[in-house]
């Protein structure tokens, strides 16, 4: 076992409620260790929606939460302005549908007084016709439609970014870096003990230790003898490796839930289901059912869903509230800080539940609650203060592409990831060799990745910047990218190919459940370019 | 208490929307919406490319076409086919990259194993590209 360290506080979690505490804290001037035991948003983060948004669903419970959700949602659309971007929905209604036109419309115009919080424009109502002609895969029994304006953003950039601005104000921040057991003075909570990727067991003091382990929760406040309840609720979503239209689109599901077509960058997602879940939190998997399930409820409004190729599945673990009695989707997405020093256990803050649009506003409230316990006094900025590579505006993509040599296309997503740092990135090897065409990434960005940005397994990479992502799901890439990465960390061809395979093996769990015969077209290319792989 | 005040509010605003209703003739709202999502890239497909594009992006980027023929532009065909298909929002900042010759589109779109139509994704990466 190594010496410990001593830190004011450490966070247990690296998702976007860790990171966004370990940011918040950083910048008021605290000493903070980050620890997450897969990699930075591996875990409900990274299977969310990929959204920014205000909750209109919260119109019906309280107005309150809508209000703060949008004005959160403003404040991370302005500090991380690169990363983000509209997502338009249409919101087709169908002759039956639990709300007609005229309710939805009043919920639109309610919607629309909060909107400006969030620098999103009002919505507007289309005729049938009209709503066709935006988007004429429309079904032909749409009778109107309201439009809604959302932001889309990578979650994964979105963590890292926190991360990032954590660590470049002073924060140690581990990934792949399990906590096993709290360190206990009595009943208080004074420490962590972790094992790093390495396998080595390693102890860190801390004044006040933070769990944002968002569905870990419970196990983590186990350590400390307190009990922490939450109700998971397990959600899938089906990922197609284009944008099958340029609006987003929202189905009624069979049992009357809101689904959502929801348009980003390069790729489509459908979803979500929301079902209470048991079993495993590390072993989640997708069922074929659930993925039916999506698809017919989006049949209904775009006929054609089903002659699209997905290229893989998500799923993650909401860490709802606990709450007896209601049904899932029932369930708010409120959250809760828990100083545990009224249980005993003193020394330990939990936060638990809450959402992606509102991490900037928990990890605020819960920063608050343990500078109180440190005698901390510093204000909270993450509000105002710029994500790393939004600091000045972009240059034009095109300029970027001719200094660099790089296609505009390229420059472009690289700009998305990196902001305004996109041309540095350029320099830290000066090849443009294209990795993965799909997304499409160069030599040069996944060189910084691994340096820089604690890539250490392709389906880091994957994370980092999109890796492996499109629809030829790393056929084309995955073999290149691990000669790259394994030349930056020294890895031996046969580590190399035990890297791939990994990614390879991973990843086809993800697709099973989607593969139609159209998928299979490509399964039997992957599986003669990667030459065995996946044996 | 939050809900039940909540609920009131909506069904406040539900009646003073069908009253404004009924007061003011409905004028078509489409042409604005497309013009304030113009810059962010989010414009319609045409009612043709709509059908057809399932099979637009059926690409799996085996790279049998660059083998065929070379460039539309500065594009290798198979990432005209993949990447410039799947980020088609945003192709007017790349309008560079597919300006200039394009090579016999037709045998290399003979060479697909899963039959992408090359000339009809030229003819809409372009399209999308002059914006």
């Amino acid at each position: 076992m190594s010496a410990p360290s001593a830190h004011d506080v450490c966070i247990v979690g690296g998702g976007i409620t860790g990171a966004g505490i370990a940011r918040d804290l950083s910048l008021r001037g605290l000493s903070v260790l980050l620890l997450e035991k897969g990699d930075w948003g591996a875990g409900t983060t990274g299977s969310s929606s990929w959204m920014i948004h205000g909750g209109p669903r919260y119109l019906e419970f309280d107005w309150d939460t809508t209000r703060l959700s949008t004005q959160d949602a403003g404040y991370i659309v302005g500090i991380a302005r690169h990363m983000v971007y509209r997502v338009l929905f249409i919101i087709p209604v169908l002759p039956h549908d639990k709300n007609n036109i005229e309710r939805m419309e009043t919920a639109m115009e309610v919607y629309d007084r909060f909107q400006p919080l969030k620098k999103a424009h009002p919505h507007v109502r289309l005729t049938a016709d009209e709503a066709r002609q935006a988007e004429p895969g429309l079904s032909s029994d749409v009778i109107g439609a309201v439009t809604m304006e959302e932001w889309g953003v990578d979650p994964h950039r979105l963590v890292f970014a926190n991360v990032q601005d954590a660590m470049a104000h002073g924060a140690r921040a581990l990934n792949h870096t399990r906590v096993v057991g709290l360190l206990r003075d009595g009943g208080k909570v004074i420490g962590v003990r972790y094992h790093g990727p390495d396998g080595v067991t390693t102890e860190a003091r801390a004044r006040v230790v933070v769990n944002a382990a968002g569905p870990w929760v419970p196990e983590i406040s186990r350590m400390a003898g307190a009990e922490v309840q939450l109700r998971p609720a397990k959600g899938i979503h089906i990922v197609y490796p284009h944008r099958i239209s340029n609006f987003s689109i929202s189905a009624e599901s069979i049992d009357g839930r809101d689904l959502l077509l929801v348009s980003h960058a390069g790729f489509t997602l459908l979803g979500t289901t929301d079902d209470d879940f048991y079993g495993d939190l590390d072993s989640v998997d997708v069922l074929e059912d659930e993925v039916d399930y999506l698809l017919q409820a989006f049949e209904r409004v775009f006929p054609s869903i089903r002659t699209y190729r997905p290229a893989r599945t998500t799923t993650g673990v909401r860490p709802t509230l606990f709450k007896w009695r209601r049904y899932e989707d029932e369930l708010s997405r409120k959250y809760e800080v828990i100083d545990h020093a009224a249980t005993g256990a003193d020394g330990f803050v939990t936060i638990a539940g809450g959402k992606l649009s509102m991490y900037r506003l928990m990890a605020e409230q819960t920063s608050d609650v343990v500078c109180r316990k440190l005698g901390h006094q510093a204000p909270c900025i993450t509000a105002t203060t710029p994500l790393p590579g939004n600091e000045s505006e972009l240059e034009p993509a095109v300029e970027l592409s001719r200094r660099s040599g790089i296609p505009a296309l390229a420059a472009m997503r690289l700009q998305t990831r990196h902001g305004s740092n996109a041309g540095a990135v350029l320099q830290e090897r000066r090849s443009g060799r294209m990795i993965c065409r799909c997304e499409p990434i160069t030599e040069a960005e996944l060189v910084h990745a691994t340096r820089h940005e604690q890539v250490r397994s392709l389906a880091d990479a994957f994370r980092r910047v999109g890796l492996a992502a499109g629809p030829c799901a790393g056929a084309a890439c995955v073999i290149r990218a691990a000669g790259v990465i394994g030349t930056e960390l020294g890895w031996s061809p046969a580590q190399r190919v035990d890297a791939a395979r990994e990614f390879v093996r991973g990843a086809w769990l993800g697709r099973a459940p989607i593969l139609t015969h159209s998928g299979w077209a490509q399964e039997e290319m992957a599986s003669g370019a990667l030459r065995g792989l996946r044996n | 208490m939050a809900r039940a005040d909540s609920l009131a509010k909506l069904a406040f605003a539900y009646g003073l929307h069908l009253t404004r209703r009924r007061l003011t003739r409905p004028r078509s709202q489409l042409a604005k919406l497309l013009e304030t999502y113009a810059p962010d890239g989010i414009r319609p497909l045409l009612p043709d490319e709509r059908e057809r594009h399932p099979h637009l992006i059926g690409c799996i980027n085996c790279g049998l076409c660059a083998l065929a023929a070379g460039r539309v532009g500065k594009v290798r065909l198979p990432e005209l086919a993949s990447s410039y298909m799947r980020l088609y929002a945003r192709l007017g900042e790349a309008a560079s990259d597919v300006e200039g010759e394009a090579p016999d589109i037709e045998a290399a779109a003979s060479a697909c194993p899963v039959g992408v139509p090359l000339v009809e994704v030229a003819a809409i990466v372009r399209r999308l590209a002059a914006g």
